[in-house]
């Protein structure tokens, strides 16, 4: 085979193909994200108790750092997931498909700035000699203060992925190569995580609307993985949408 | 000649043009990022002391606002640069090229939220009787905290710049109109900037090892693209193949 064919084979991956790498990287944003927020963050912040907190870091700074590194890493994986499901969905509508993108990507700008003020704690509590000037008990709260930060930024995210998983749910269910529940699913999903927009309601619903968000990123995940897309209706979506 | 005809010649500009363009952004961005983060705050900042450092920037308060804007405009020269290489680097696989552009605009925001944290140390010191509830030493540390801040905004960017050079480098080597040897060196010198994942192991070996990659990658893509740009004959041909035109 020519160099020419194979770099062409490649550029060309079927669908099915995208379908399933699609996948993979929306397991990989899912995975990594529970693990630095569930495993990692919550296991040592503490958000009533500033001292608690700060003894929970300063013990455990490795894992502390390794949280922030794939706080990151969750992000890229965010943002290659993002890349693919525009090209996925684009034959059921090319601008929504877009819009979809551009409001994924306005998401994970916030998400990653906001890691920012997760890492920071770090310094605050790192004994430096200027920081003597303040008290034990002040840096202590200067540190959950940036903790806080972090974690509302991040919930300002949610709002983004909120609106994206709203077209994309709308996308699914236009398209003729995946089946309609899991748009419908994912919609669901989208609406629960709006309830960010009130802060106080959105960490008050906050078991619910994971559980629906996971319930809907787990059967299209399963879907990706497994069936991927009907290969000849996507081809065929495609044409007629001109493309 | 008529409009028609000079969008048509816009929109096709030769990919060597469009190298050499790249090129001048590279140039542009790296002046101009590296006088706002790198020499105004080194002459600025003096480490570990915030009384000095508040000193000096209250003393240089037109040299902080001069940085400021310097690391902003080198946002904008960032993006540019970014999306020619999008263009550029488009018929050796789409995808790929879509993704990279992706991870750097994510990283070209960070980046420019940075500046937010530049100013705020002069904001801080300035600040009056809005905030005379801290003493003057307490302050100057948190004037030193944002100093700290900048930095640690600035190494969340710096692992997106080293995925994208990661990515770069590596279509870079798939292409037929750069020589693979350039990829290589871009590639490694963006898992040189990659390490910023895990912050104080990148500052334990910034010199030599990240600052070595990141020469003998970014100066060779610079003057490449500079001087000889691509090979405009395989170019279109590659992307013939990838059925873009």
């Amino acid at each position: 085979m020519s160099n020419d064919v194979m770099t062409k084979r490649i550029t060309e991956a079927s669908p099915r193909l995208k379908a399933r790498i699609t996948g993979v990287f929306y397991l990989l944003t899912i995975l990594t994200g529970i693990f630095a927020q569930g495993f990692v963050s919550e296991r040592l912040v503490v958000y009533g108790d500033a001292a608690a907190t700060a003894t929970n870091i300063l013990t455990h700074s490795g894992l502390f750092q390794l949280g922030y590194a794939v706080y990151l890493i969750e992000m890229a994986c965010n943002i290659a997931m993002t890349a693919l499901f525009y090209d996925l969905l684009k034959p059921a509508g090319r601008s929504v498909s877009l819009l979809a993108a551009f409001l994924g990507f306005a998401g994970c700008v916030i998400k990653t700035f906001s890691r920012v003020f997760f890492i920071t704690p770090l310094f605050v509590l790192g004994g430096a000699h200027y920081l003597s000037v303040f008290s034990a008990e002040q840096l202590q709260a200067l540190a959950l203060l940036f903790l806080k930060v972090n974690d509302r930024g991040a919930a300002m995210a949610l709002v983004f992925f909120g609106f994206y998983a709203l077209l994309t749910g709308y996308l699914i269910i236009r398209s003729t190569f995946l089946p309609r529940i899991l748009g419908v699913l994912g919609m669901f999903g989208g609406l629960g995580w709006l309830s960010f927009l009130y802060l106080p309601l959105g960490y008050r619903l906050f078991p619910f609307v994971v559980a629906l968000a996971l319930l809907g990123a787990a059967s299209l995940i399963l879907w990706l993985l497994v069936v991927g897309v009907n290969e000849q209706r996507w081809k065929e979506q495609a044409s007629a949408a001109g493309q | 000649m008529s409009t028609a005809v000079m969008t048509e010649r816009i929109a096709e500009a030769s990919p060597r043009s469009l190298a050499r363009m790249a090129g001048v952004f590279q140039l542009l961005e790296a002046v101009t990022a590296t006088f706002g983060q790198v020499i105004v705050l080194g002459r600025l900042v003096v480490a570990g002391n915030a009384a000095a450092t508040a000193a000096n920037i209250l003393g240089h308060e037109r040299l902080v606002w001069l940085g400021f804007a310097s690391s902003l405009v080198g946002v904008v020269f960032h993006i540019a640069w970014a999306l020619l290489l999008y263009d550029l680097l488009k018929p050796v696989n789409r995808r790929l090229s879509l993704f990279a552009a992706f991870v750097i605009l994510v990283g070209c925001a960070t980046q420019a939220l940075t500046s937010v944290f530049y100013l705020a140390p002069m904001l801080i010191l300035n600040a009056g009787r809005s905030l005379s509830a801290l003493t003057a030493e307490q302050l100057q540390a948190l004037a030193y905290i944002f100093v700290r801040l900048n930095g640690y905004a600035n190494d969340t960017y710096l692992v997106f710049f080293g995925l994208w050079c990661a990515l770069i480098g590596f279509l870079i080597f798939r292409s037929t109109f750069l020589p693979r040897a350039l990829g290589v060196l871009v590639a490694i010198s963006g898992l040189g900037w990659m390490m910023y994942l895990v912050p104080p192991l990148a500052v334990h070996l910034f010199i030599p090892y990240i600052a070595g990659a990141s020469a003998l990658g970014e100066i060779p893509l610079l003057l490449w693209f500079l001087a000889v740009g691509v090979n405009e004959q395989r170019w279109r041909e590659q992307a013939r193949v990838a059925g873009e035109w």
